[in-house]
């Protein structure tokens, strides 16, 4: 082992650690282990002495009882889909893969709930939950990949985010393993339960830096009976933003998704994005993606015609089409979820994961677009994402043509222009995102001292030989 | 059992320190006269006789900043209160401790439709705060009886539940950002309208269901939704619970979120109603054992009759319901709610009654009550049980109410008795000994009984975190 690594255990622990999950659990041959350290974003590359693969609760629980007392630190890792290198050791860590904790315990159609290991990877317990005729409703674009613990574990958002919750909200109980290896069972079934302060969000979004989720019992929802996706010009986001609310009062349903995309990206997704076309004949400054739910099997198309006819008359609507059967709704979103892809072949692109108050996020893409133009004339803002939740992806494209190094050489000096915007809104500079290696230092700079100081403390209550992912969060 | 909690509160403070507390809100709002006191210190149930030297009405965050420095600093024991309804001695200062009462933080600080949040201080009655967003086309969907007396604080620091959380959640999924006095004085700032935040630990969550034990909550950032179009409420009588269940379960399908109130009732709750309220009237003809009584909610105008009524049908034809009737009017849908809402009153009026409210998953609800009466009735065979409550959230009032001519004195001394029959039967079904009223006094020698163990060490760890000096609300809780 590389002797730079500051956080590889000695070399005698390792048999120790290895013994537990057993030789084939126990990796350190480079090959087998690249795809556990790269990510795909490509900012950090991760070295670990040892990649685990523990397969059962008592494991995890033995790896972190040893590593404890050993004062070895170590880094969980779902399905590595993390944008801001939570999940990467970058020091020599262990690394411990929750990966074979992969059974879906109960599925209780009458109670709405299902049992999930951390290592179910998302797709498979939204399966599930069909398969008893529900709707399991967190959706990202790594749903093939991502597990549900590190859903739990990043507090993941997505685009059902507006109707359902993001992962907190879809959390009714949970199994954790803390870092003294002792195993907090909340694993329960109960919509109420006030025995007691709540431990359960603690470590929801903690970023496995408080204890690792091992289980969840998560709510599963009756399944939509008829859905409607619409794809929609609109003039503005401010337009966007009343037809929003429009569509809450009156679509006849629920509103399921409310996705904002301004043109440049329609322009990069058709350009670069395998079998993306243009769903509206003419071009318009922003795009609405509207999806509305019900239970109702009859009328629904009917009130969203009557909601988008309305907003016609308002203005707010320039042009609109209603997907008329599963391939075109399909089409619909296969463009929403290549967005995070084709910008990659445009260039350096600066990336922000941001929220505000719903009502602020039309001055704050105007604002911060100016922003970012100010710095780099000719760059390209090219903001989506979810305008219900008011949480906007505004990414910054490099202009046409310059040097993307030297672009993205500006990373932190855009990130400070957005970020204070952010902030004068009173919003978030890490909408879903989470904080990771990637906004550690951000976080320390604009928390609520106070915040901070309370995090330090549950940090340093929770794990209080620092074992758990360090340097991350905090 | 906790001992870093047993904090020995000072029955009386010297007449410096009072002056000292009393300096921080002035003299009008430092009550000193037992006389005045008295609504601070006597609870629904008269379980509770509080006694306190001195209630304090802080009239800002900073006066509540400035108090709780204070009692840090002097280790002065404080009970937060808000509303006074609390139904597990939670805020009553039973030691002699210093009431800290949140009724004078009571300005709505914003309503702000678009964004569909509205931000209110602790003091704000749960009615006001209703009030204000139906102002501006919203709806705030926390619903309890005590709506025109209890507050906000009050609500999230026991995570109150209520009638509408079936379909908009309990008071922990309304707030979306608080902000906190800690037991130093210092002030978390965490007032944020933002749905998405993933900036570091959730920490408005530790407070929210905390009962007064771990920070004050000064304010809070609520998520609103939008006001329901059309709203139908059906009573159907239905031949059991597990019918309650499944009429639930088809009106969800047909309706998803649009199931927003779905409460069982007992015919000899029912009963008692009509008997003892002259404003009741039964709503079917013929008597049943057990009557479903729900809302559906639509954001449609029109059609949600139809709704209903293909739902009662089917459920007719499924066998989940006997007779059933559809209010016409608002004035009839609020007289049947009515009868829910006397049950407390009238169970005051029929005698002594040893409550519960727990919860079960949803699916355990007919077994769960079945096998209650049966441990029941083995202990007080003629006890009179009666099981009601919100089945949609697994949660079930079971309360037992003593034999017609039983001494009530007699019957009420075997309290821990029955309870620890009933707590039994729940803790086998994997639920709660308390569902939505919270731990306070009441329950609090009980928990380490039922609570995971690692779970009741890391509250210990986190009450010696937020308050090392053990003075907010100490002998409660933990």
């Amino acid at each position: 082992m590389n002797e730079q690594l500051r956080r590889a255990p000695a070399p005698d622990l390792l048999p120790r650690f290895a013994a537990i999950v057993g030789e084939k659990y126990a990796v350190t041959d480079a090959a087998t282990l690249a795809p556990y350290l790269i990510e795909g974003r490509d900012l950090y590359h991760g070295r670990t002495s040892m990649l685990l693969r523990p397969g059962s609760v008592a494991e995890v629980t033995a790896i972190l009882k040893l590593a404890n007392e050993t004062k070895t630190p170590l880094v969980p890792q779902g399905g590595n889909t993390g944008l801001v290198g939570g999940q990467i050791p970058l020091d020599g860590e262990l690394l411990l893969s929750l990966t074979r904790l992969d059974k879906i315990r109960e599925v209780d159609p009458s109670s709405n709930t299902m049992t999930c290991e951390a290592g179910v990877v998302l797709q498979n317990a939204q399966d599930a939950a069909a398969a008893a005729d529900r709707l399991f409703p967190l959706s990202l674009g790594a749903e093939g990949s991502c597990t549900i613990g590190g859903n739990l574990s990043t507090n993941a958002g997505g685009t059902g985010a507006l109707a359902y919750g993001i992962a907190r909200d879809l959390v009714l109980g949970l199994e954790v393993v803390l870092a003294d290896g002792r195993v907090l069972n909340l694993l329960s079934k109960l919509k109420k339960d006030n025995t007691g302060y709540d431990l359960r969000h603690i470590f929801v979004g903690a970023e496995g830096t408080l204890g690792v989720i091992t289980a969840a019992v998560l709510k599963i929802f009756p399944r939509p009976r008829a859905v409607e996706t619409a794809f929609i010009g609109v003039p503005s986001p401010q337009a966007a933003l009343k037809l929003l609310n429009l569509a809450q009062e009156q679509a006849g349903g629920t509103v399921t998704s409310f996705e904002l995309i301004v043109r440049d990206m329609i322009d990069f997704a058709v350009r670069h994005g395998h079998g993306v076309r243009d769903p509206l004949g003419e071009k318009h400054p922003w795009y609405v993606m509207l999806e509305v739910s019900s239970q109702q099997e009859e009328g629904l198309r009917d009130s969203v015609e009557d909601l988008l006819a309305a907003a016609v008359e308002q203005g707010l609507v320039s042009d609109a089409t209603i997907a008329a059967n599963i391939e075109q709704t399909r089409a619909f979103w296969h463009l929403r979820h290549v967005l995070p892809e084709v910008q990659k072949p445009e260039g350096g692109s600066i990336k922000h994961d941001v929220s505000v108050p719903v009502a602020a996020v039309p001055d704050f893409i105007a604002e911060a677009s100016a922003a970012a133009q100010n710095l780099i004339p000719g760059c390209r803002p090219v903001p989506f994402g979810h305008l219900g939740d008011g949480n906007i992806h505004f990414n910054v494209s490099q202009p046409v043509g310059a040097d993307t190094t030297q672009f993205l050489a500006r990373w932190n000096e855009v990130n400070a222009a957005v970020d204070k915007i952010v902030l004068k809104h009173h919003g978030s500079f890490s909408a879903e995102h989470g904080i990771g290696k990637l906004k550690r230092e951000t976080l320390a700079k604009v928390k609520d001292p106070v915040a901070l100081d309370l995090m330090r403390g549950l940090k340093r209550m929770l794990d209080p030989n620092g074992i758990l992912n360090p340097g991350k969060v905090l | 059992m906790s001992s870093v909690m047993n904090v020995q509160s000072k029955p009386t403070l010297t007449p410096a320190l009072l002056a000292r507390f009393t300096d921080i809100v002035g003299p009008k709002y430092a009550i000193t006269d037992p006389q005045m006191q008295q609504s601070y210190l006597i609870e629904l149930r008269g379980l509770y006789p509080g006694h306190t030297p001195v209630v304090l009405r802080p009239g800002s965050t900073d006066e509540v900043a400035a108090i709780l420095k204070l009692a840090n600093e002097t280790k002065t024991a404080i009970v937060p209160q808000g509303g006074n309804t609390g139904l597990v001695g939670g805020q009553t200062p039973i030691n002699g401790e210093v009431l800290l009462s949140l009724t004078r933080l009571d300005k709505i600080r914003e309503v702000d439709p678009v964004s569909y949040t509205m931000t209110v201080e602790a003091g704000v009655t749960l009615q006001r705060a209703r009030e204000a967003a139906a102002q501006a086309d919203r709806l705030y969907p926390q619903l309890l009886g005590s709506e025109g007396t209890c507050t906000i604080g009050g609500n999230l620091s026991t995570n109150a539940g209520g009638i509408a959380a079936l379909a908009h959640g309990v008071a922990r999924s309304h707030a979306l950002g608080l902000e906190v006095v800690l037991a130093d004085g210092r002030v978390l700032h965490n007032l944020n309208k933002l749905k998405k935040d993933n900036t570091g630990y959730d920490l408005k969550n530790l407070f929210i269901g905390a009962e007064g034990t771990l920070g004050v909550i000064t304010a809070a950032t609520l998520r609103l939704v939008p006001r329901p179009r059309s709203v139908e409420t059906a009573f159907a009588a239905v031949p059991s619970p597990q019918a309650a269940l499944d009429l639930l379960g088809l009106a969800e399908e047909r309706t998803a979120g649009g199931v927003t109130s779905f409460e069982l009732l007992a015919r000899f709750g029912v009963a008692a109603v009509i008997d003892y309220d002259a404003k009741s009237r039964d709503p079917l003809r013929e008597p049943h054992d057990w009557y479903a009584l729900f809302d559906l909610s639509s954001q449609a105008r029109t059609g949600l009759r139809d709704v209903m009524e293909e739902i009662l049908s089917e459920g007719h034809d499924k066998g989940l319901v006997i007779d059933a009737t559809i209010a016409e009017s608002l004035e009839q849908a609020k007289a049947f709610w009515r009868i829910r809402e006397m049950f407390s009153e009238v169970q005051r009026h029929i005698g002594a009654a040893v409550k519960h409210d727990v919860s079960v998953p949803v699916a355990a609800i007919p077994t769960f009550i079945e096998e209650t009466n049966a441990v029941v009735k083995k202990l007080i065979p003629d006890a009179r049980l009666m099981a009601f409550g919100h089945v949609g959230d697994g949660n079930v009032h079971y309360n037992v109410i003593h034999p017609v001519g039983a001494d009530t004195k007699k019957f009420l001394a075997r309290w821990d008795e029955i309870s620890a029959a009933v707590f039994g039967v729940v803790k086998k079904f994997g639920g709660s000994i308390s569902a939505e009223h919270g731990i306070g006094l009441m329950k609090r020698h009980i928990l380490p009984k039922y609570k995971d163990p690692v779970a009741l060490d890391l509250m210990r760890d986190l009450k010696r975190l937020l308050d090392p000096n053990g003075i907010l609300n100490p002998g409660k809780v933990l």
